[in-house]
């Protein structure tokens, strides 16, 4: 333990020696794992059908990539749909929760509430509503998405200390003018919080919901190889989910990063200085 | 002079924010925040029950309350039969992962090297859609419930790895230094400073991850039919069978709102033991 | 510069604060409490934590309505809170994705005037209170004490006529609080404002007033009404005086006195309690 200590600090001793130790012991680990899940498959002759090597993967991307890269488009379609529809929703609702209180004691318990239900189970009922097809997908996602958005963003616009509001009162400033100015940035940070648990949560709603409803997009194509015994297929359908997911995680992270920066710097998550 | 309301201590509270709800009597005041919400949910219900009648909506597209509970009421020995797989195997996933992640915690916490080589890949795992490899788990493991306990244990084993880490690495430096001060062992450091501190943390990692191994479950039976309730909503819903379906999801409700509420008193249980942070 | 008017600026008379009025659970947090303070001069309201000097002061400020009595500031009975009476809380409330500078300003532009005609106000103002050159930090990047002259700043930037404090320095440690006594007996120098300064220390209400109003709990009143002699400018030099340490030592006699003849008052009530009336 010690000696690990001492190695440790003395990463820390370089700057640039410790951002080379955050950045390639985690990627080193990811590229060994992978060369030994390669080497594996190959001394063991694991069936392909069960776990194929890495190589074989990649051989069903090099050779099918006009339709594998066809496919992710109506899953990245209905990602960035019902999380943008999620989002408006869901800050809208927040927003008017800030306005009235009588609102929003009726209705934010029952929201709370409806966090704790495995949403995703409703998502056959959508189908009986809807029918089978994409406004399905992505009215499920929506659903799913956009519970945690609305309850990050109504904690956030009341996180705003009493004794900001009671300086602005004190400067007969209207209750738009409080929000604008106080309220609202007050509650930028968790609005992105609440919509990077969003955006994951829409992914999941379109995977599975491809999944039952099994038309099109990635979703569809894991189902019908997983079906088929096309394990390779599958692992390449999910390496392209994972990097639609990553990228629009990435998308978000990056927004609230440029909004940080419009603001010019700390925004602490709790209260007032 | 009588002496005024006795030991009542006076500490001004701030002053009313903009847009205060007025009071609808003093002796009720203390029930709004319940009856409001739960009012407005009986005034849904209402709603729904009056509009489907008096629309005329198909029973196929809303059945009405009084359908639904009359279908519960049918179909409950059945569903709770179906419940008992899916609790089974929630709770399976939910121990798994909470073992794991603990562990690995543990371990993350006193190997610097092994932290910063895992713990960006556990974020990065935590970031992407693990629900895709739902199919892969029951290429590996057949249609069974295996399948399914072990991707409900994946995708709630990230949550209380994460958190439970983010716990440990949070205790205040101040109580360790004291406690290694006293020359206690670093397993006593640990045992008595560092996993008390943790176990807010730990308990709403649990709480997601019990919430994440229902949902874990569920599309499971989705996917791999065989038995449990997300099978059977699935399968009443290929039906039509609309007031099944919302049967069903009742009694999965139930469920999943009764196992978060089984960690929540364990929480609440484990925070009365050390005490209030 | 405002011309100095003369006659009463605020009068309280009578005024009561109930909390839970009606029911079994009613605390009386101030009770009738009378005092006047013409234009100009500085008033503390020295008392203990929790005897009602903060919800006295936000009644004043229009912040808190009262239950019972009135409050006329400048000829007008207070129904909400104005623009002519500046606030000071004892946390600095500063927004922290604002510059110093644009904290200043923001009573600007919830008043919706124009910032230009004040950007240079506030400048002065930051400059005055030793921030020079501090304009563009963020709070974070401030001490404590920093962030209340940057508060005090803000106060003042919209000239307000009144301006009420309420215990600004209390949560600085010892050194920045005698700074800030010192700085604001300076500004005290340049601005004919009327003031109202709620603490719990006995030197800085002498230090920084023309007239301390001692107040206690159970009841909630003023028990003391003591005008201060001393000429200004003041001095940080002027706690040492002998004059000065006889006036706070009156005070505290004040306030003990006031406390003990609570607690024989309630000795007296437990007593009458626990042996029923023969």
């Amino acid at each position: 333990m010690a000696f690990l200590d001492t190695v440790s600090r003395a990463g820390d001793a370089v700057p640039n020696g410790r951002l080379l130790r955050l950045v390639l012991l985690p990627v080193g680990f990811a590229l060994a794992a992978i060369a030994v899940w390669q080497i594996l498959c190959q001394a063991l002759h694991i069936p392909p059908v069960l776990l194929p090597p890495p190589s074989a993967v990649w051989t069903v991307l090099r050779d099918n990539y006009a339709i594998l890269f066809g496919e992710p488009l109506p899953t990245l379609n209905e990602s960035i749909a019902s999380f943008t529809v999620a989002s408006v929703l869901g800050v809208g609702l927040a927003v008017s929760l800030t306005f009235s209180a009588w609102v929003r004691e009726a209705l934010y318990p029952n929201i709370v509430m409806f966090q704790l239900i495995p949403k995703i189970a409703l998502a056959p009922l959508f189908i009986v509503w809807l029918g089978v097809g994409e406004t399905t997908t992505i009215v499920v996602a929506v659903f799913i998405a956009f519970f945690p958005i609305v309850v990050s963003s109504a904690t956030g616009l009341v996180s705003a200390k009493p004794e900001v509001l009671r300086l602005c009162q004190s400067l007969t400033a209207s209750e738009w003018q409080a929000f604008r100015m106080v309220r609202f940035p007050y509650a930028v940070p968790y609005i992105f919080a609440g919509m990077k648990v969003g955006v994951t949560m829409a992914m999941i709603g379109v995977v599975v919901g491809e999944f039952i409803t099994a038309q099109r997009g990635l979703g569809y194509i894991i189902m019908f190889a997983a079906g088929a015994s096309e394990t390779a297929t599958v692992l390449a359908a999910i390496l392209l989910l994972c990097v639609i997911g990553l990228g629009l995680y990435g998308i978000v992270g990056l927004a609230e990063w440029l909004v940080l920066r419009l603001y010019g710097g700390e925004m602490p998550i709790s209260g007032v200085i | 002079m009588a002496a005024r309301a006795g030991n009542v201590s006076v500490e001004i509270p701030a002053a009313a924010p903009p847009g205060s709800v007025p009071a609808i009597g003093p002796s009720l005041r203390w029930a709004r925040p319940i009856i409001l919400p739960i009012a407005t949910a009986a005034a849904t219900l209402l709603l729904w029950q009056f509009a489907a009648v008096r629309l005329r909506i198909p029973a196929v597209i809303l059945p009405t309350p009084i359908e639904i509970a009359h279908e519960l009421w049918r179909a409950l020995p059945v569903l709770i039969e179906q419940a008992g797989p899916t609790a089974l195997d929630t709770l399976m996933a939910f121990a798994a992962a909470s073992a794991l992640g603990v562990g690995l915690a543990v371990v993350i916490a006193y190997s610097p090297l092994l932290r910063d080589t895992l713990y960006p890949n556990l974020v990065f795992f935590q970031l992407v859609p693990k629900v895709a490899l739902a199919p892969l788990f029951v290429i590996w493991l057949g249609f069974g419930s295996p399948s399914r306990v072990a991707f409900a244990t994946f995708i709630s084993f990230f949550p209380v790895v994460i958190a439970a880490a983010v716990g440990f690495a949070g205790t205040d430096p101040a109580a360790l230094q004291l406690c290694r001060s006293l020359t206690a062992s670093e397993w006593r450091c640990f045992l008595l400073v560092r996993f008390p501190f943790a176990l807010p943390a730990i308990f709403s990692g649990f709480k997601v991850a019990m919430t994440m191994a229902v949902i874990g479950v569920i599309i499971g039976e989705f996917i791999s039919s065989q038995a449990g309730l997300g099978h059977y909503i699935l399968n009443a819903g290929s039906r039509l069978d609309t007031a099944d379906v919302f049967a069903a999801l009742g009694v999965l409700c139930a469920l999943g709102v009764g196992l978060y509420g089984a960690v929540a008193l364990a929480e609440f249980g484990i925070r009365r033991v050390y005490g209030r942070h | 510069m405002s011309i100095a008017k003369v006659g009463r600026c605020i009068e309280a008379s009578g005024v009561s604060k109930v909390y839970g009025a009606g029911t079994a659970a009613a605390v009386e947090a101030v009770s009738s409490v009378s005092f006047t303070v013409p234009h100009g001069q500085f008033v503390a309201i020295l008392g203990p934590s929790g005897c009602g000097k903060s919800t006295l002061l936000m009644m004043v400020g229009g912040l808190e309505p009262v239950s019972s009595g009135n409050i006329i500031v400048n000829g007008e009975p207070m129904t909400g809170p104005r623009t002519s009476i500046g606030i000071m809380f004892q946390d600095p409330t500063l927004l922290p994705w604002k510059s110093a500078l644009d904290n200043v300003l923001f009573p600007v532009r919830v008043l919706k005037r124009s910032i230009d005609d004040y950007r240079e106000a506030a400048r002065d103002l930051l400059h005055q209170v030793g921030l020079h050159g501090f304009e563009h930090k963020r709070p974070h990047e401030l001490s404590g004490g920093m962030r209340q002259r940057v508060a005090i700043c803000r106060t003042l930037v919209y000239d307000p006529e009144v301006l009420l404090m309420d215990e600004p320095f209390s949560a600085l440690d010892a050194i920045s609080r005698d700074e800030m006594n010192e700085l604001l007996l300076d500004l005290w120098q340049q601005f004919t404002k009327t003031a109202l300064f709620v603490t719990h220390s006995i030197r800085e209400a002498v230090l920084l007033a023309d007239r301390v109003l001692v107040m206690t709990k159970r009841p909630a009143t003023i028990v003391e009404n003591l005008a201060v002699p001393f000429a200004r400018p003041r001095s940080m030099a002027l706690g040492e005086s002998r004059e000065f340490n006889e006036i706070c030592r009156h005070l505290r006699e004040c306030i003990e006195e006031s406390h003990s003849r609570s607690r024989a008052l309630r000795a007296r009530t437990t007593a009458w309690r626990r042996e029923p009336a023969t």
